[in-house]
């Protein structure tokens, strides 16, 4: 049977591509040896799944990060982690989101689909609660940011 | 549950008289007298001579100083359940009526959501015919079921239910929820729910990477299904250890990671993944939770906000 797959890490420029899901098997903690430069980059896109024992380790990480003096930044954070970062302050830390992903929903054809904001270009915008707007990949209309927005930036505002 | 008439009652304790009719009108279905009251103090009158199996108060109501009373006498006259129903508005009462640690039924929705809902948390109260997700779900809809006979199936039965609600044409986001409640729920009922004759949950602290075979008792159900409404998943365990004021309780924590260890963080997490969570108590025999996803289109024509009930099966 397939499994959610456990979590990857990958060297990806600078930055470490996490894949998979974040659960108990997940050993976080142990990025932080992989930090250089007194950074530790993580792109995230490829994160599928986290759960509340992955949440503690993302937690633990952020504090050893800390306590060792790294500054993290996060790229491309998926959607799953996005959740928690908004129901959990704790994961936040001291971490600079960079950029992340966010749902939209195309009114013309209906699609749904997970698109890249960036969070420093559209930095005015989003303290503003206004998700930047979005053509849809299969019939170019518009599309509608599918969440609250009130709920879904309230990692970036910590 | 006898009220004025000397029928079976439900009260009601809204100020709006246009909100009190529809609510009449809904929960008209049941056959139980529906007695109305303005306001509190009428309401604590009204209860001097009724014994109403469910007392639904207003978000108002609810945050003022005298509601505990209300409360009080509520249960001292034998009410099943306090409801409070909120709409799209007043989002921003949740943690404080969380915090009364009394509101057993929370209904979050404008209509006609409301009617529906409304309707089954009724119904299941005075029918006490509490289980299974069905009642939740249209006539007819399919429900798959997978009994859970290891600790590592639920990796794998996680990541078999994403792939199927992908299937059915949700979206990732969807599939995506799904999988952080059906994980959570799952993991609470194999790891937090066994509990011995002293009461202690012997399985709480295992890592939960630990390989365990789950005997009769200790196996785990999950039944899914969706009716294109709602995506409902639900876990039932059979030790029924989850009791009302440590839901109660965990809801009401506002940082999720306050929620401490065992069932706490588990339901939280899971409570703010779903629109609507279902607690079916059976003390001592089995705790049935349905998380509901709502699906509908689009998303942002819903409330920021979910719904929660809280049963407890009368013997």
């Amino acid at each position: 049977m397939e499994t959610r797959g456990r979590m990857t890490i990958q060297p990806h420029g600078d930055a470490l591509l996490i894949g998979g899901a974040i659960d108990e098997a997940a050993a976080l903690h142990e990025m932080i040896t992989r930090a250089t430069g007194g950074r530790l980059v993580l792109d995230l896109a490829a994160v599928t799944f986290i759960n509340s024992l992955g949440v503690r380790d993302w937690i633990r990480m952020q504090a050893a990060a800390q306590q060792a003096g790294l500054a993290i930044e996060l790229r491309r954070v998926a959607e799953p982690l996005v959740h928690q970062l908004n129901m959990i302050i704790a994961t936040r830390g001291n971490a600079k989101v960079a950029s992340f992903f966010a749902p939209y929903a195309c009114d013309a054809c209906g699609r749904e689909e997970s698109l890249l904001i960036d969070a420093v270009a559209n930095g005015a915008a989003l303290a503003a609660l206004q998700p930047p707007a979005m053509r849809c990949p299969e019939c170019g209309a518009q599309m509608a940011f599918n969440d609250f927005p009130e709920r879904y930036f309230s990692f970036l505002h910590a | 549950m006898v009220g004025v008439s000397g029928a079976p009652s439900i009260l009601i304790v809204h100020p709006d008289r246009k909100t009190q009719r529809i609510v009449q009108r809904i929960l008209g279905v049941t056959g139980y007298d529906i007695e109305l009251a303005d306001d509190l103090e009428q309401a604590l009158r009204l209860l001097g001579q009724l014994t109403p199996v469910l007392v639904v108060v207003d978000a108002d109501a609810v945050t003022s100083p005298r509601i505990a009373e209300l409360f009080t006498a509520a249960a001292g006259r034998g009410a099943e359940a306090c409801m409070t129903l909120l709409g799209g508005t007043q989002v921003d009462r949740v943690p404080k009526i969380l915090g009364l640690g009394a509101v057993t039924n929370l209904l979050v929705h404008p209509m006609p959501v409301l009617a529906e809902e409304l309707t089954i948390t009724a119904q299941k109260l005075i029918r006490n015919d509490l289980f299974g997700a069905e009642k939740y779900l249209l006539w007819g809809t399919e429900l798959s079921e997978i009994e859970i006979t290891r600790a590592s199936h639920r990796s794998e039965i996680v990541a078999a239910l994403a792939a199927q609600v992908r299937a059915r044409g949700q979206s990732a986001r969807v599939a995506s929820m799904a999988m952080l409640v059906a994980d959570e729920l799952i993991s609470n009922a194999v790891h937090n729910a066994p509990i011995d004759a002293a009461g202690v949950h012997y399985r709480r602290e295992l890592p939960r990477d630990q390989e365990l075979e789950l005997d009769g008792r200790h196996q785990v159900r999950m039944r899914w299904g969706c009716d294109a409404r709602y995506l409902a998943i639900e876990v039932t365990d059979r030790f029924g250890s989850l009791a009302r004021d440590q839901i109660l309780e965990a809801l009401a924590k506002e940082n999720v990671r306050e929620s401490g260890t065992g069932a706490g963080m588990g339901v939280a997490l899971a409570y703010r993944s779903c629109d609507h969570l279902v607690f079916n108590l059976s003390p001592g025999k089995r705790t049935e939770i349905i998380a509901l996803l709502d699906v509908r289109y689009p998303q942002t024509e819903r409330v920021a906000a979910s719904s929660y009930n809280v049963f407890v099966e009368r013997s």
